[in-house]
């Protein structure tokens, strides 16, 4: 590799002199040798999300899914005469970092399938790398809607983006009507506030909830913005008292989900507060306490106790020795590896067992035909890359736990 | 209008927040004009060394008990962390021209953030125990036991720094050394030795600060000294940088008008869309920029002579 | 170090030190020499039996990832031995060749046994080491033994610590190990990092031996004049290997690799300065400013031809644009002084306004507008928003100033993400931002398609990495021509007594209205590029402190780490920098803790910056000398 940059350089600087760095490759030999030589070839599933920053506990969750679908895969040999191994790039929540793991695992051969980004702000910045190299990214939490469908899905002209991104993650289009529904016709609440926390999955879930609510016949009482991380939200919850609103609905994650609450109670608001999955996580109890009694939360997926694989993922995941919960999107992003582990297998067995020198465009193709009983229910994948699991479960917070409220599917 | 007073009484235990934290930010910028980037993380360090006290004792204990105890480990922590942060980072650097020391403090404040990170379970927010007993009602205003923390501890720190500075020999000998290093230290002043004690009260009323954060939000973060040391900056900016008073009072108004400005800006005409939390930030930082033009040396801040 | 030259020739000359090992010059020549080859040759042995070790080294006759530095320093210990050893050759190295044997010995048993440590470490025991290993590392100190022995140099001072720095070095050390254990103890993941903390200290204690025993930087008497055909081709030949240098830094796999390079380079460069090669190159660089500035932007441009994938273009233009944006910040805080803690804010101006007029369907303001256009906008309406900002808070002083840019930089993430139609008029596109942001196609080349040029494949980024080339370029060009105008010299004067500058006739708010809108329109042009780049705009990366640059903390630090008011430093700190925390990966988590006591130790060892201006370095020098005086002005 280092032959052709020399012979560039002496193009350059017309001099022949240059000998001293006249090494070969032997990184590329040794590779390519060993692959050749070993009868199981080893293939990577590469992880892009936030390891370390404030969003460091969500994107750590996913990474070590990702590893325990790997293991697990490996153990089991899921497909025969094929290692799997896991290359985890740390993104920092930012779209340039994201960019440039996406060109690194492009440019890494053995890379067939990469799991992330957690942020939607930094998928965007990556897909048209990895469709570029068709290269698959199935990411387990971006939630905005054109990702995948385009920009102008709201209107119904649905136009798919990059045909090598797909999610196993809801998108806001789907989970915010849902959760409106429930809020308005089960508990027959009609006067909503909103509350976001200015972050792309908020503000989503937020106008989506809106849009369905006010359809149904419900008043919306008032909106308040909150930044992200200030928790201090008492003018939020003044607001939210004088307005009269029987319910707040809240677009956000559980780190500012909770103060609010807590907050909320505190003040002697009663209502109940109704969030997406960011809030469905066993922190936002821990962290509102008491207060989160009586809140809700939608997540995807049938519920978790009536699913044996969720409850075996979450055994091994224990088993498995990792110092970090999975948090919200654990489940997901074993979905998401298992995907790609499902396509690699059905490449390679179409393949003769083997697979072929370069599989991403074939596992791309395979992708689309997936479909496996995962962590958060069957997987699969529609025309525009969606899981096409649109079942999704209302949880309430029952003495200090989530319980099942709810579940059904969202139709239109 | 009705919810004004609660407003009011919101403005007011934010503020009261700031002003603690401003305290540290304007002694040290009084004396050897050194922005101490770091003291948001002072703050934030003095309501982990709390709730590391609270864990170590149980859940079981009383939290009247464990609080003169959580105190006394958060303010521990913090000093300590200031101290030494004046010792190796900033004294060293005391004759450097004035970036130097600030590039250090992002430095410390990356590091000391990172530091906490570290810590098992601190990777997202931690639980911080609650006090008992409330909401009181006064009126039509509501408030929790923790917002008579606050506004105790602000004002009790506030008549100790009173009576510290006017009336002991550290705080004269602060003052002297805040007016003129040089001759401070021609009458005998071990200058040294105030401004460790500056790093260290400042450290102290940050601890208190953080643990009321704690007491009042229920979680803490370790990111969360950035946007409160942010906020506190300003607000002794906005007092008048180097003035004790200043810093409090600056600390009162940034409150106020964070939530006075999330309430009612929207029923300005034409400003429908800017009324929300999310903007309070904003208008604080425009009233800054309205009292620095016009009133460059803060609210309470002397005017000073031009620095070379 | 052009002043502590002067000292020294001044001074009569002095007896020469002792070398540190007593023995005949000869044993020590033959001994230098001998160690470097022999440790040069050691890299052609098997170090380790596991191939698990990044880089194999397990195979014989062929060295591998890191024996390649070994290798190097090796060789270039026993060249320069040789060189030290016959006086005949002295041209060749006319400043210390003692000393850069010395140094040069140093990096390789610097690289030798951080090489031999870490298999220890990473593989669990010594055991894993091959009698190759053990040659190696026998080898490199021999080198280092007859390097000692060599005689020393003129101006070189009594270099063992005395008893107060080997109980601070101590101290310090112990300090470190303690509070490791205590981070152990409570499940701090930062333990084994400081614990390794703790074993930095003595080597840099021994770094400081190191200076005191080589001397300072030698003076040379000016050289014969050569050719300017024979100046173009050595540099020529001196670029062409700084790229390649520059290129193998930048494609290092792995992070053990790329600390050992950082460590052959940095030992090699001291060791060049000593042998006064270094001054010989800078003296041809300097006669030759013209040919300099057009060969080192063709080497620059090269850079995409050497490059391995292009996920190195995209890091060359991730680090041109980090670079270009601290260039831009240098006009307001090195050469004006004016302190903008929210610079990074009119990088997001820039890069909006470009998205803005790009296009794209996500952007509100639907017209595209060609590239020159789009960038002359997004500069434009940055410089406005300087002078907007400026205005009302450029007439309060100094530290007023750095809170309201603070402020403003935190304003605007605000405001991005507030200005989407629901809480703010639509222009951003709130928090989704402005997304799939078409490629550049500038005169029907389109930088999104990869092309052919010369046999080698352009990629997307390699074309950006062009463009961006040609954008840093022009902002140099801006720079240089501005700070060595009047409007630079009246900056200068600002910066240094404001009092005085108006006493003199110059209008102190308008020119520093001038450098924050200049500042902010060199930004404002390296976001446009940013837009197109990443695909997108959104508001979360514009930050104060963040892990990625560039964000304001980041971009300051890399003017300030850098060195102040110079064209070269904020672009080196920008590139070391964002290399660094990019090839530190391996310490995972860890990073940003680094970065953070970098930040602190960088700043107490050398507060001047890598690349000192003149000036600067005589402040420095000033407050070492009189504190009272710095106080007394700082206490008014």
């Amino acid at each position: 590799m280092r032959n052709r940059s020399l012979l560039m350089l002496t193009a350059i600087a017309a001099a022949g002199t240059l000998t001293l760095s006249a090494c070969g490759s032997r990184a590329a030999s040794g590779a390519s040798g060993s692959s050749s030589a070993s009868s199981a070839t080893t293939v990577t599933i590469g992880v892009d999300a936030p390891l370390t920053g404030p969003l460091s506990a969500l994107g750590l969750g996913i990474r070590n899914s990702v590893d325990l679908a790997i293991k697990t895969a490996n153990k089991t040999n899921e497909v025969p005469g094929i290692t799997f191994k896991i290359e985890a790039t740390d993104d920092k929540a930012s779209p340039q970092q994201g960019q440039q793991n996406a060109t690194t695992l492009v440019a890494d051969s053995n890379v067939v399938g990469v799991v992330g980004p957690l942020n939607s702000g930094v998928a965007v910045s990556m897909q048209k790398i990895f469709d570029e190299a068709n290269l698959v990214e199935v990411s387990p939490a971006n939630t905005n809607p054109s990702l995948t469908q385009g920009p102008s899905w709201g209107t119904g002209t649905k136009v798919r983006q990059f045909k090598s991104y797909f999610r196993t993650a809801t998108t806001d289009a789907i989970q915010g009507p849902f959760a409106a529904q429930f809020v308005y016709t089960t508990l027959a609440k009609k006067k909503v506030f909103l509350v976001d926390n200015k972050l792309t999955y908020g503000v989503g879930l937020v106008a989506t909830f809106k849009d369905e609510f006010t359809k149904l016949g419900g008043t919306v009482a008032g909106q308040d913005h909150v930044t992200s991380g200030a928790s201090d939200y008492s003018s939020t919850v003044t607001a939210i008292k004088a307005s009269g609103a029987d319910v707040v609905y809240f677009g956000g994650e559980y780190p500012d989900g909770a103060p609010l609450a807590k907050q909320l109670k505190a003040a002697g608001y009663n209502g109940p507060v109704v969030g997406g999955d960011g809030m469905k996580d066993d922190t936002f109890i821990k962290l509102a306490g008491t207060a989160s009694e009586g809140d809700y939360a939608t997540s995807v997926g049938a519920p978790v106790e009536s699913l044996d694989s969720a409850k075996t993922y979450i055994a091994n995941y224990k088993a498995g020795g990792y110092t970090d919960p999975y948090a919200a999107y654990g489940g997901y992003s074993y979905d998401s590896a298992w995907s790609i582990i499902e396509a690699v297998k059905a490449v390679a067995a179409a393949n003769n067992g083997k697979l072929p020198a370069n599989p991403r465009q074939a596992i791309e193709t395979a992708m689309a035909q997936v479909s496996f009983s995962g962590v958060t229910g069957q997987v699969s994948f529609d025309q525009y890359g969606d899981a096409t699991n649109k079942q999704l479960t209302v949880y309430g917070v029952k003495s200090g736990q989530w319980a099942t409220i709810k579940t059904g599917t969202f139709s239109g | 209008m009705h919810e004004l007073p609660q407003n009011l009484a919101n403005g007011l235990f934010l503020g009261a927040m700031y002003g603690l934290i401003a305290v540290g930010y304007t002694m040290v910028y009084g004396i050897i004009q050194l922005i101490n980037f770091a003291h948001g993380e002072i703050f934030m360090t003095g309501a982990f060394g709390a709730l590391a006290v609270y864990s170590k004792l149980g859940a079981n204990v009383s939290i009247w008990l464990a609080l003169p105890l959580m105190i006394v480990g958060g303010v521990a922590t913090a000093t300590l962390v200031a101290v030494l942060a004046e010792r190796f980072a900033y004294r060293p650097l005391r004759n450097a021209p004035r970036l130097a020391p600030l590039i250090t403090a992002i430095g410390l404040s990356i590091f000391l953030q990172q530091l906490v990170w570290g810590f098992p379970g601190n990777k997202s927010a931690r639980v911080f125990p609650q006090l008992p007993g409330g909401p009181f009602h006064l009126g039509s205003v509501v408030f929790q036991s923790a917002d008579i923390f606050v506004v105790v501890a602000a004002v009790l720190s506030t008549l100790f720094l009173a009576y510290f500075v006017r009336s002991t020999r550290t705080g004269r000998a602060m003052q002297a050394t805040a007016q003129d290093p040089d001759t401070a230290k021609l009458m005998g002043i071990d200058t040294d030795k105030v401004i460790v004690i500056a790093f260290a009260i400042g450290a102290v009323f940050a601890a208190i600060a953080g643990i009321s954060s704690g007491l009042r939000y229920g979680q803490i973060e370790y990111n969360m000294g950035f946007l409160n040391g942010l906020f506190a900056f300003t607000a002794a900016v906005l007092g008048g940088i180097g003035n004790i008073y200043g810093a409090m009072l600056g600390g009162l108004v940034l409150g106020l008008a964070q939530t006075l400005s999330a309430a009612y800006i929207q029923y300005i005409p034409g400003m429908s869309q800017f009324g929300s939390q999310d903007w309070s930030g904003v208008w604080a930082f425009v009233i800054l920029i309205l009292v620095l033009m016009f009133r460059p040396q803060g609210l309470l801040g002397e005017r000073v002579a031009d620095r070379a | 170090m052009t002043d502590t030259k002067t000292l020294t020739t001044e001074q009569p000359d002095q007896a020469a030190l002792k070398p540190a090992v007593r023995m005949p010059a000869a044993v020590a020549h033959g001994l230098a020499i001998g160690g470097g080859a022999l440790t040069a040759a050691s890299a052609f042995l098997a170090w380790t039996y596991s191939s698990s070790f990044p880089g194999d080294l397990t195979i014989s006759g062929y060295p591998g990832g890191l024996q390649w530095l070994t290798l190097t320093a090796g060789l270039l210990t026993a060249l320069m031995g040789v060189i030290a050893a016959v006086p005949g050759l002295r041209v060749l190295a006319p400043g210390n060749p003692g000393n850069a044997t010395l140094l040069f010995a140093v990096g390789g048993v610097a690289v030798t046994w951080f090489t031999l440590i870490a298999i220890a470490v990473q593989l669990h025991g010594l055991v894993n080491l091959t009698s190759g290993g053990w040659v190696a590392g026998v080898a490199s100190l021999i080198a280092l033994v007859g390097t000692l022995g060599l005689p020393r140099a003129p101006g070189s001072t009594v270099c063992a610590p005395t008893r107060a720095e080997w109980l601070q070095t101590l101290y310090a050390g112990a300090g470190l190990l303690a509070v490791g254990y205590l981070l152990h103890l409570t499940g701090n993941g930062a333990a084994g990092l400081v614990m390794a903390g703790a074993g930095v200290v003595p080597i840099a204690r021994l770094c400081i031996v190191l200076k005191h025993y080589t001397g300072p930087t030698p003076t040379l008497r000016a050289a014969k004049r050569l050719p300017v055909a024979v100046d173009v081709v050595l540099m020529i030949l001196m670029l062409a290997l700084a790229l390649e240098i520059f290129a193998y830094g930048v494609d290092t796999p792995y992070g053990q690799l790329f600390v050992g390079f950082l460590a052959v380079l940095c030992f090699s460069l001291w060791a060049l300065s000593q042998s006064g090669l270094l001054r010989r190159a800078t003296e041809i660089f300097e006669r030759n400013r013209a040919w300099a500035a057009v060969l080192g932007f063709l080497t620059a441009a090269a850079f995409v031809f050497v490059q391995q994938s292009d996920a190195d273009a995209a890091l060359g233009v991730n680090v041109l644009i980090f670079a270009a944006t601290a260039l831009g910040l240098n006009v307001v805080v090195g050469l004006a002084g004016l302190l903008d803690l929210g610079y990074v804010a009119f990088l997001g101006v820039g890069a909006y306004a470009a998205a803005l007029v790009s296009g794209a369907v996500t952007s509100s303001v639907h017209a595209t507008f060609p590239f020159w256009a789009a960038a002359l906008t997004g500069a434009a309406v940055s410089g406005i928003f300087g002078v907007l900002l400026g205005a009302p808070t450029l007439r309060v002083r100094g530290d007023y100033l750095a809170i309201v840019t603070l402020g403003f930089g935190e304003i605007f993430r605000i405001v991005v993400s507030n200005l989407d139609g629901v809480s703010g008029p639509n222009v951003t596109g709130g928090p989704n931002g402005i997304v799939n942001i078409p490629d550049l196609s500038i005169l029907g080349f389109n930088l999104g398609n990869p092309h052919t040029i010369l046999g080698a494949t352009i990629g997307r980024f390699a074309n950006y990495f062009w463009l961006m080339l040609i954008i840093m370029a022009i902002i140099m060009l801006v720079f240089s021509r501005a700070a060595d105008s009047r409007i630079g010299r009246a900056w200068v004067a600002i910066r240094e007594d404001e009092t005085a500058a108006t006493a003199m006739g110059i209008n102190g708010f308008r020119f520093k209205l001038l450098a924050f809108a200049l500042g902010a329109a060199l930004a404002g042009l390296a976001g446009t590029v940013m837009a197109h780049v990443n695909f997108s705009v959104v508001p979360d990366p514009f930050v104060f402190a963040g892990p990625v640059p560039p964000n304001s903390a980041f971009l300051l630090a890399a003017v300030v780490i850098g060195g102040m008011g110079t064209v070269s430093g904020p672009i080196v700190g920008a590139t070391l920098f964002y290399l660094l925390q990019q090839k530190l990966t391996f310490l995972q988590s860890n990073e940003l803790l680094i970065f953070g006591v970098a930040l602190i130790l960088f700043m107490r060892l050398r507060p001047e910056g890598i690349i000192a201006s003149r000036r600067r370095q005589l402040e420095f020098h000033e407050a070492e000398d009189a504190p009272a005086a710095q106080l007394s002005t700082a206490g008014a």
